[in-house]
């Protein structure tokens, strides 16, 4: 009866790994991301909830213009006490909500410390983009 | 305990034929942070040339000369002083391709100078196109600026680690004065362990 017992727990044991692992095998990154409106000046803010969501927080987000071009500028901020390693992409709409050039900016690395903010920049790639985001991936 | 030993087994099977080691083809992200190895790869590229446009198309000068007119640039080779083999032309390339999506300049294409030649010989010697329809030699616009650039690294190893630092610049300089009218620089800086197996 004993070995029983202990068969039953090692595979129940063994199922709940596996179970777990291709959990974590196929998590799906999670993503943050800012919405500016340049004629409005609005923001919206959506989160995935999640350890980035949770410890990263996008403030402080301006724009301006060079020529027509929208030009951006996002502080990213780390309120964890643990160093970040992590990845962000603009990606630029235009008033329709038709996304402009996409794929033309890389997801571009970034290593944040413990309560360190860092700003970061884009230009709009043509003048039609109007509104922009940002996309965070770890 | 017989239904969970055999969930479990069918578990077990799914998960090895999911990791199974067979030939397997996918698509990725082509904008993905790419760290195969520490040598100059497409996350540097597409860097430095996001890096570059946005520089150039922002920069007060250039900013105040294109709400006027869409300037003709002409671009060189990037010479790449680095100890690698980089195809700097698709560095040029993608700079090139941003600039003229972002409607501030237009190009002279050295690159196809050869074949538009020929196509125009054609034009004007087959006898096979109406005169009155073919191209004009002389006609073509002379670019006013010359875009160029360099690419160096510094490379560091030991026997635990290695590091690679690439410097990437960029000139506009305008062709009938000399003076460069706008420069930008990339630095990009990778580190890595060496592996030992």
């Amino acid at each position: 009866m004993k070995q029983l017992n202990i068969n039953h727990r090692l595979w129940k044991s063994v199922g709940i790994v596996l179970i777990s692992s291709s959990l974590v095998a196929c998590a799906v990154n999670e993503t943050a991301t800012v919405v500016v409106d340049g004629d409005k000046a609005t923001e919206i803010i959506e989160t995935n909830s999640g350890v980035l969501a949770d410890s990263l927080r996008i403030s402080n987000t301006h724009t301006g213009y060079a020529g027509d071009l929208l030009k951006v500028q996002a502080t990213i901020t780390n309120d964890s006490g643990d160093h970040l390693d992590f990845r962000y992409k603009f990606k630029w709409l235009d008033k329709n909500g038709f996304e402009i050039a996409a794929d033309g900016r890389p997801w571009t690395p970034m290593l944040i410390s413990p309560y360190e903010s860092k700003s970061v920049q884009a230009i709009a790639p043509d003048p039609r983009v109007n509104t922009f985001k940002i996309l965070l991936q770890n | 305990m017989k239904t969970l030993k055999i969930f479990t087994l069918i578990l077990i099977t799914t998960v090895l034929a999911a990791c199974s080691s067979g030939p397997k083809i996918s698509y990725g992200d082509a904008t993905a942070v790419e760290t195969t190895t520490i040598g100059f790869g497409s996350t540097d590229l597409q860097t430095i040339a996001a890096k570059m446009v946005d520089d150039l198309i922002s920069f007060p000068p250039i900013v105040d000369m294109t709400s006027q007119r869409r300037p003709v640039v002409f671009v060189d080779k990037i010479k790449n002083k680095t100890t690698e083999h980089i195809d700097t032309e698709s560095i040029t390339d993608t700079v090139q391709t941003k600039l003229l999506q972002s409607g501030k300049f237009r190009f002279v294409d050295m690159t196809a100078v050869k074949q538009i030649q020929e196509q125009m010989q054609f034009q004007m010697d087959s006898g096979m196109v109406d005169p009155a329809k073919a191209v004009a030699f002389g006609k073509q616009t002379g670019a006013e600026f010359m875009l160029y650039g360099n690419m160096s690294s510094i490379v560091k190893r030991n026997s635990d680690a290695q590091d690679v630092y690439y410097k990437f610049t960029m000139k506009l300089v305008n062709l009938e004065t000399g003076i460069m009218e706008w420069a930008g620089e990339k630095e990009i800086r990778k580190s890595g362990e060496k592996s030992f197996f």
